[in-house]
């Protein structure tokens, strides 16, 4: 009787992994970053800086992974912490001086009518240009709780991603952030990409 | 300007499965006439005395986001959707139920007659009558209708000439509004650097008003002390919230005696004011 189980499950196992590799075979599993893993986006870890193996590590040309904001949970904040450097020196109307982004990749706009006597009330769109971002993960480190709430995550995109059979840089990623899954579970750009 | 001291004196609950400790969260902080602490947290209601022993608890329907205890001693509870009352002395509750104009209730108070709800879902404090009809709205006459609050809670506290001290962690600031939701004045400003300013994305969280005003904030958590007229009196404590922290609720009471809970640890830090 456990024998017929223990067997039984060595084949759903061997079956499962062959399926696995059919689809591998015909470029039907891809690579994805966990951000339940990713340092970068992780709960519970704070103050610490952010990881870019994904820009230093990726054999494509400014990495196959983007940084991604989700707009259903982002809060759309005036003073975005990934997008100023919240630590540089105040200007004159009160925001941050420096930007966040080494490469000036995230551009904001104000949401509806702007009230000049008080800018501050007022919700910004914070837009992630792909061709300027490199993925090194600065503003994900800052959005995510308890600084921000979590609404820009790293993502491989697909028409970058050359789907290298060994990944450098799962090979590097100390947190085993990335991983393989069938292309059907893979998140698809237009459920996270922003449509400006 | 000489800073205000004070120091830690004492503790309240913590994360556990005991009577007088929280499981999952916790989530306000209420005094009343006799200096009973109430906390609400998980789904239930705990009273605490002065030294912080479990006095009584009772438990919710919904999972509890707000505690207030009215002068006549009736115990509110906001929740999603509703608020419920308890009457202590009778054992008696009844329920508010208006998924509308109480979408998620994060902050109860008091002013004249009228009951004041932080609802979340609104982005707004609904002005509700001694029956729970809502008589008005106040926070959202401005150009996004309502308090920026990207950490999902109203917080606010009413002082004793009756205004409202609201919390508006988007803007860095706390607003006072009158009963008829006028915005009367606010203090506050973005700084990393000087504590007096408000720090990250959106703080001040949460507010309590009494002789002074104290907020806290989240990333890092703190807990400030400012004027009645909005001048930084100091930071009172930092180091004992853990760092992952936010929304931590606060409450004062007379003699300079101050509650905040810390929502990760689940456990209430008492404070009190150093004599000069």
């Amino acid at each position: 009787m456990s024998r017929n189980v223990t067997r039984r499950v060595a084949v759903t196992a061997l079956a499962s992994g062959a399926v696995f590799l059919i689809r591998k075979a015909h470029g039907q599993v891809v690579w994805q970053v966990n951000a339940s893993r990713c340092v970068n986006s992780r709960l519970g870890e704070v103050g610490v800086e952010a990881c870019n193996l994904c820009t230093s590590s990726c054999v494509v040309a400014l990495s196959a992974v983007r940084a991604v904001n989700e707009y259903s949970k982002c809060g759309r904040c005036n003073i975005c912490p990934a997008y100023f450097n919240i630590a540089s020196a105040v200007d004159e109307k009160g925001l941050p001086s420096e930007k966040l982004c080494p490469r000036d990749a995230i551009a904001r706009k104000p949401i509806g009518k702007q009230d000049p006597e008080d800018p501050a009330n007022n919700f910004y769109e914070y837009v992630i240009d792909e061709e300027k971002c490199d993925g090194c993960g600065r503003c994900v480190m800052k959005c995510k709780e308890p600084l921000g709430l979590g609404s820009i995550t790293l993502q491989v995109r697909y028409n970058r991603c050359l789907n290298c059979n060994r990944c450098a840089i799962s090979t590097d990623c100390p947190k085993d952030a990335l991983e393989q899954v069938p292309l059907p579970e893979a998140l698809k750009p237009g459920e996270a990409r922003p449509t400006v | 300007m000489s800073e205000v001291r004070y120091r830690q004196a004492g503790s309240i609950a913590g994360k556990g499965g005991a009577p007088h400790q929280f499981s999952h969260s916790i989530t306000g902080l209420a005094l009343d006439r006799n200096g009973l602490v109430y906390a609400s947290g998980d789904s239930e209601i705990k009273v605490f005395d002065a030294a912080g022993k479990l006095e009584k608890r009772w438990t919710t329907m919904r999972p509890v986001l707000a505690v207030a205890v009215s002068r006549q001693g009736l115990v509110y509870a906001g929740e999603e959707g509703q608020i419920e009352l308890f009457d202590p002395a009778t054992r008696n509750a009844r329920v508010w139920r208006d998924e509308k104009m109480l979408g998620r209730v994060t902050a109860i108070g008091f002013a004249g007659d009228s009951v004041l709800a932080g609802d979340a879902a609104a982005r707004a404090i609904r002005r509700l009558d001694h029956t729970g009809r809502c008589l008005g709205t106040i926070g959202t006459d401005n150009n996004v209708g309502g308090l920026l609050i990207p950490n999902g809670v109203v917080s606010f506290a009413v002082d004793q000439e009756g205004v409202i001290h609201a919390a508006n962690p988007g803007k860095h600031r706390v607003e006072r509004y009158s009963l008829e939701g006028r915005l009367l004045g606010h203090f506050g400003r973005f700084n990393f650097h000087d504590p007096a300013g408000f720090t990250g994305c959106c703080n001040p969280t949460n507010v309590a008003v009494s002789d002074r005003i104290y907020v806290t904030e989240k990333a890092g958590p703190r807990l400030k002390v400012y004027s009645r007229g909005g001048e930084f009196e100091g930071v009172i404590a930092a180091d004992c919230f853990d760092p992952n922290c936010r929304n931590i609720s606060v409450q004062a009471g007379p003699l300079g005696r101050v509650w905040a809970a810390d929502a990760v640890k689940l456990q209430i830090f008492v404070f009190e004011r150093e004599a000069a």
